[in-house]
């Protein structure tokens, strides 16, 4: 942005900003240790910045399918190319593998989740997943235009072939600031317009 | 969409959160705390990619002229209606009705579900009970049912008429705005059962004896593209002339170079004056030879009021021209329209124009349309106990026809009464049983607006799950089967697919019928070449006699009343859509409320003046209705206009109170021979009360006050300036004569940033030297500029509801418009230059699209304190909604006034009309400044794909929402660094200004192309 401030003005501003910002990492942080300390029960309402720890509906290990399984991330994130939104698979994607008969798994809990998901197909319902990775409304973020530039899915999304259960990475998206990602588009000195993203 | 939709309930579930970015996305701030839910699909549509749109064809059913639509539907709902270029009518335009569609589809106040009146309440009843409970009254009926209908599209109208004489029935036909007199005058004149078609592109010479072709008239978006390019200057210097003859200038008029202000009713015999001069020349009269001898000029002057020489002046001009003459339209509908439309069918016929701009072939697949005499009949019937059931759909008599008609008691006293509207009305609240019916987006259908057309309407959509509606036509064949009377194919899908194969059969092409039916639903139209011999027509002997005086009017007050169609409602049948509500008038500048124009001399003789309420009586209605009063320069002082389609009282949250039902004045009377309901019949009494209501207008100001807003061109001027590109503008500011130097970035930041630099001021001049850093340095980054040329915009307002609509601006209620707060991104202006109503002569009425004009020197952005307002790399004035906090000092500083504050969270709307905000646009919530964002998301939706597909962006793929709507083809938008772009060329077009630039020093983006004028203006800043 090519307009700089006079002295006057920029110093109030700088307070008015540095005072706002606090606020936001503050919430952050209760947010973050409200989520841990309801995390072993499981009961918490999930938030998007810490771990889950077993608020999903299924237990759905990202480590057996994209990393024992190496199954593609687009597989299942099927629209990640072509649209804004990744996409999250449908049940159909699931029951293409693990419809009764078909793939087994050694483990009890594997076994069980397995047929949770088929009672979801059969009951015609669909899964109603948490959400894990999520940026503020007032971003756009179109997924075809990075996957496009050559990135990789795991390098904003941490290494999910690792992953029993999904989380956001630390400390990538940690603070919940859009300077993650601005550090990146400096990196490779593309576009750091607002507007590209907020609108 | 297939029929076999599956998963359709699980899809129901998805959208509950809509996945990313959807739904109710907005500025929520940053809260970790709350979780959403994913919900994905459980079988996957083929059709569907979440985050791609995908689009529809269909037609619209806003009014009867059934543009083609493509529809943009994100997840499986409707988000967006344009209009399908490939469409004969629309050609890729869209009319503000049209838009409103969109909010009728999600209106909070539609029915929830089939409804019986029990004791006068009305409880919800199942489908399945209704229409046994119908199929019931029906047999009981013995065949006495009677089902009143709007104009239908020609498989529901067969699909009805194959059910009534299955059970046993009759249909009348009343619609609003039907042209019954200049069909029937058309019939009389050339044996032709049709309403023409005007071929206005090929005028050189317009002459409009009141219909309002920009607003309502037979087809607007086609007659206003037609008339922009007939009328808006061309590349050669070459202008058609528009002359408007009439007692009151609707929106088409204040369009014309030249206004005959005749008495109301005077039409035939100006009309008749000229044909009997061109006529004696050419001696082409046929069969009326001798009536024209009747109508010599000095005869038709003593008759209208004018000089004979102003008559001959026009008759000549008339036939040396290319030329078309068109009728009065609705709101000139007098007791003799039948004869006027005539008369100018006479003139027409004698100038040579049949054949060519004026088109007359027989269109067989629609039924012609059925005039108010019919309805009179069925009122005369249902009064007298001869109906057993009656049955409403698609219109409203209760409010479209005059109370004196008598329909409401006849209605009552049927004994069963059913209605299939989708929303209240007036006729509903009398029903016993409500059905109602899906919203055009959402159910099959078609129609065809001219012929050769054959124009289809699919479901973009599953039905809106609020609302458990059904079609019409499926309940009518199930209600048939039930009474025993079955009719052929279960569904109207079925009807519809049956009817198309025999048009496959005529059109009698190779493909097999399903492919060719895949590619009718792609692309939305079929065209069948019309035979040419159809074209030769000539005048016949009249079959009916005809009177060509002035008509009668009722009563003897002071003035004519003119009840003219809305260009936002209708008659009424998108009153509660709030985008129509809230968007101004085109001519009065007002919403929310109605009023009554009146000329200042007659206001002043009264004693009242804008906003003073006055009691208006006629014989038909004695105790009168209350409006404010509106001075409007552009009437005649023995007459007053009202607006149709307001004062409703039945109807939805947004309708209801606001204004009045013009139609109450109104004896009930069908013209003869036409049968068409008279609307200028009666002359009203207008008294002041006393009272005063605050009117929500946004206008300002109707004057420029020499301030060069919105200069015109004379056409004498043209291709005469020496200098290319803008009038008036020395070679740049701080040039030799200003002695400023290029300061080094350096220096110029230790002075805070505000050296000056020396720049053309050209749009295409930035970044500005010294700035040029990061990603502003670039020199392939676009910079987005517009030219809007002022002689093709007829200020229609489409434009408006295409931006509101596209990007979720809100509408903020009458209230807070009057304070001030109204939310437009783009608002028309309109300025009267000359204007006078006492004698034909020069007209000049100026419209300007104001919006913003992304400054490369914006007032707004050096005084945001956290730079919310600041200047792209490629160079729009960029609103970060996010970081505004609300100061407001950006819209202080705008000289346009184009910037709008959310003084409310006034995008929290009842559900489901959320439903319709753009996914792809963040809502903005109370404490954030918006304005116009040269539609960035279509910016960056074209820069995405393009760079995915690894190609430059093409001149023209980038189309604002405004510009995409604009039946005139008045805007264009584009990459002004691109020197072969349309833009840049535009912009340095001989007519080519800016607003206040040369005063203030902004330099827009935003071109201005001078309106050009037949008449001297005087001078450079006018």
């Amino acid at each position: 942005m090519g307009v700089t401030r006079k002295i006057g003005i920029a110093a109030v501003v700088v307070t008015v900003l540095a005072g706002g910002s606090l606020a936001f990492v503050q919430d952050g942080q209760d947010a973050n240790a409200a989520a841990q300390a309801a995390a072993p029960t499981g009961t918490s309402t999930g938030n998007n910045y810490g771990n889950d720890a077993g608020i999903q509906p299924i237990a759905f290990p990202h480590a057996i399918h994209a990393g024992t399984n190496r199954i593609d991330c687009a597989y299942c994130h099927y629209s990640a190319e072509r649209s804004v939104s990744a996409g999250i698979p449908p049940v159909s994607t699931c029951m293409g593998c693990h419809a009764a008969g078909k793939v087994q798994v050694q483990s009890d809990q594997g076994q069980q989740q397995i047929e949770m998901v088929q009672e979801y197909w059969n009951d015609g319902e669909t899964i109603p997943w948490v959400r894990i990775h999520k940026v503020a409304d007032h971003v756009k973020f179109p997924h075809m235009r990075h996957i496009n530039a050559g990135l990789d899915c795991t390098q904003c999304h941490g290494p999910v072939q690792e992953m029993g259960v999904l989380q956001q990475p630390d400390p990538a998206w940690g603070d919940g600031k859009m300077g993650w990602c601005i550090s990146c588009h400096v990196e490779q000195d593309v576009s750091r317009d607002c507007t590209v993203c907020h609108y | 969409m297939s029929a076999d939709m599956s998963s359709g309930i699980k899809r129901r579930d998805f959208l509950k959160v809509v996945g990313v970015g959807g739904v109710g996305a907005g500025l929520t701030g940053c809260s970790t705390e709350s979780a959403e839910k994913l919900l994905p699909y459980v079988v996957p549509p083929e059709d569907i990619t979440p985050g791609v749109a995908t689009w529809y064809t269909s037609t619209c059913q806003g009014c009867s002229a059934g543009c083609g639509v493509w529809v943009r539907t994100r997840e499986g709902r409707v988000v967006k209606v344009e209009g399908n270029p490939n469409h004969p009518v629309s050609e890729g335009a869209l009319c503000q009705r049209g838009h409103a569609s969109l909010q009728m589809l999600y209106a909070p106040d539609r029915y929830a579900g089939p409804m019986q009146r029990v004791n006068g309440e009305l409880q919800p009843i199942s489908w399945d009970e209704a229409e046994t409970l119908l199929a019931e009254r029906i047999q009981g009926a013995a065949g006495n049912v009677l089902f009143v209908g709007g104009a239908m599209g020609p498989t529901m109208t067969d699909l009805v008429d194959q059910f009534l004489s299955s059970v046993g029935g009759s249909r009348v036909e009343w619609e609003g705005l039907s042209e019954a007199p200049l069909r029937e005058a058309t019939r009389i004149a050339f044996g032709r059962d049709v309403v023409p078609h005007y071929a206005l592109e090929d005028a050189e010479f317009v002459l409009s004896f009141g219909a309002d072709f920009i607003e309502t008239w037979v087809s607007p978006v086609e007659y206003q593209r037609g008339f922009a390019r007939a009328a808006g200057v061309d590349e050669e210097g070459r202008k058609g002339e528009f002359v408007y003859v009439g007692p009151r200038l609707n929106l088409t008029g204040q369009n014309a170079d030249e206004w005959v202000p005749i008495p109301a009713g005077g039409e035939a015999a100006v009309a008749l004056g000229m044909a009997s001069v061109i006529a004696g020349r050419n001696g082409n009269a046929g069969p009326y030879a001798e009536i024209l001898q009747a109508y010599s000029p000095e005869a038709a002057a003593e008759a209208s009021g004018l000089e004979a020489s102003t008559i001959r002046e026009l008759a000549d001009r008339f036939q040396n021209a290319p030329s078309v003459a068109m009728g009065p339209g609705v709101a000139g509908q007098h007791r003799n329209a039948t004869a006027a439309n005539l008369a100018i069918h006479i003139l027409n016929s004698v100038a040579g124009n049949v054949g060519s701009r004026v088109r007359l072939v027989e269109n067989a697949q629609s039924a012609p349309a059925r005039p108010y005499g019919e309805v009179e009949a069925a009122i005369r019937s249902m009064a007298s106990g001869g109906v057993g059931v009656v049955m409403v759909h698609g219109t409203n008599p209760a409010h479209g026809l005059p109370p004196a008609s008598g329909f409401n008691d006849a209605f009552s006293e049927v004994a069963f009464k059913v209605s299939f509207a989708t929303e209240p009305d007036e006729t509903a609240a009398m029903a016993d049983l409500i059905l109602p019916d899906r919203h055009f987006l959402e159910a099959w259908g078609d129609a065809s607006p001219r012929p050769g057309v054959f124009s289809l309407q699919q479901p973009a959509m599953e039905s809106v799950p609020h609302f458990d509606s059904k079609q019409t036509g499926d309940v009518l064949l199930s209600v048939a089967t039930r009474a025993g009377s079955p009719v052929g194919p279960a569904t109207t899908y079925d009807h519809l697919r049956d009817r198309w194969q025999n048009l496959h059969q005529s059109v009698g092409v190779a493909e097999d019928f399903e492919a060719w039916w895949r590619g009718a639903l792609k692309n939305g139209v079929v065209e069948v070449p019309v035979p040419a011999t159809e074209e030769q027509v000539t005048l016949r002997q009249p079959d009916a006699a005809l009177i060509f005086d002035a008509p009668a009017f009722d009563g003897d007050g002071e003035f004519v009343l003119m009840v003219y169609p809305s260009s936002r409602f209708g008659d009424g049948k998108q009153a509660n859509s709030a985008w129509m509500q809230e968007l101004p008038d085109p001519v009065s500048k007002i919403a929310w409320h109605g009023w009554v124009e009146i000329h200042p001399n007659a206001a002043e003789r009264l004693g009242v003046d804008k906003g003073d309420m006055v009691r208006i009586t006629s014989p038909a209605n004695q105790d009168g209705v209350e409006l404010p009063v509106f001075t409007y320069p552009g009437i005649r002082e023995d007459t007053v206009a009202i607006q149709m389609g307001m004062g409703r009282e039945n109807s939805g949250r947004y309708a209801n109170g606001n204004g009045i039902n013009a139609m109450t004045l109104l004896p009930a009377e069908a013209e003869q021979p036409s049968g068409g309901l008279v609307h200028l019949a009666t002359r009203v009494s207008v008294v002041p009360t006393g009272d005063v209501y605050r009117l929500a207008t946004i206008e300002g100001s109707d004057s420029q006050s020499k301030r060069g807003i919105a200069p015109a061109a004379y056409i004498g001027s043209l291709g005469h300036s020496e200098e290319e590109g803008y009038e008036g503008e020395g070679e740049g500011y701080g040039g030799e004569e200003g002695g400023y130097e290029k300061k080094p970035l350096e220096e110029m930041q230790m002075l805070g940033g505000f050296g000056a630099v020396e720049v053309e001021g050209k749009a295409a001049d930035w970044p500005l030297p010294g700035s040029d850093r990061g990603d502003y340095a670039d020199p392939e980054t676009p910079r987005w500029a517009m030219a809007i040329d002022l002689d093709k915009c007829t200020g229609c307002s489409a434009c408006i509801v295409a931006c509101q609509s596209e990007n979720n601006v809100a509408f903020v209620g009458e209230d807070q418009v009057r304070m001030g707060r109204d939310l437009g991104w783009i608002r028309l202006e309109r300025y009267y230059e000359t204007v006078d109503a006492s004698h034909a002569g020069t007209l000049d009425v100026r419209h300007l699209p104001m919006l913003c004009q992304h400054c490369n020197n914006a007032p707004c952005e050096p005084v945001c304190p956290v730079v919310a307002a600041y200047h792209t790399p490629d160079g729009l004035n960029g609103q970060v909604y996010n970081r505004c906090v609300g100061t407001r000092y950006c819209a202080n500083n705008c000289p346009y006034k184009v910037r709008v504050y959310n003084w409310y969270s006034y995008a929290d709307v009842p559900e489901p009309l959320n439903w319709q905000y753009n996914p792809d646009v963040t809502i903005r919530n109370t404490g954030i400044m918006e304005k116009c964002s040269f539609c960035v998301q279509r910016i960056r939706e074209v820069q995405n794909k393009a760079a995915v597909e690894g190609r430059a962006i093409a001149d023209g793929e980038v189309v604002p929402a405004c510009q995409q709507s604009c039946p005139a083809e008045a805007i264009v938008f584009g990459n002004i660094k691109d020197e072969t772009s349309r833009v840049a060329e535009l912009a340095e077009n001989e007519r080519t200004y800016r607003v206040l630039d040369e005063l203030i020093n902004t330099q827009p983006a935003v071109h201005y192309l001078k309106k050009v004028t037949f008449h001297e203006v005087e001078d450079a800043a006018h």
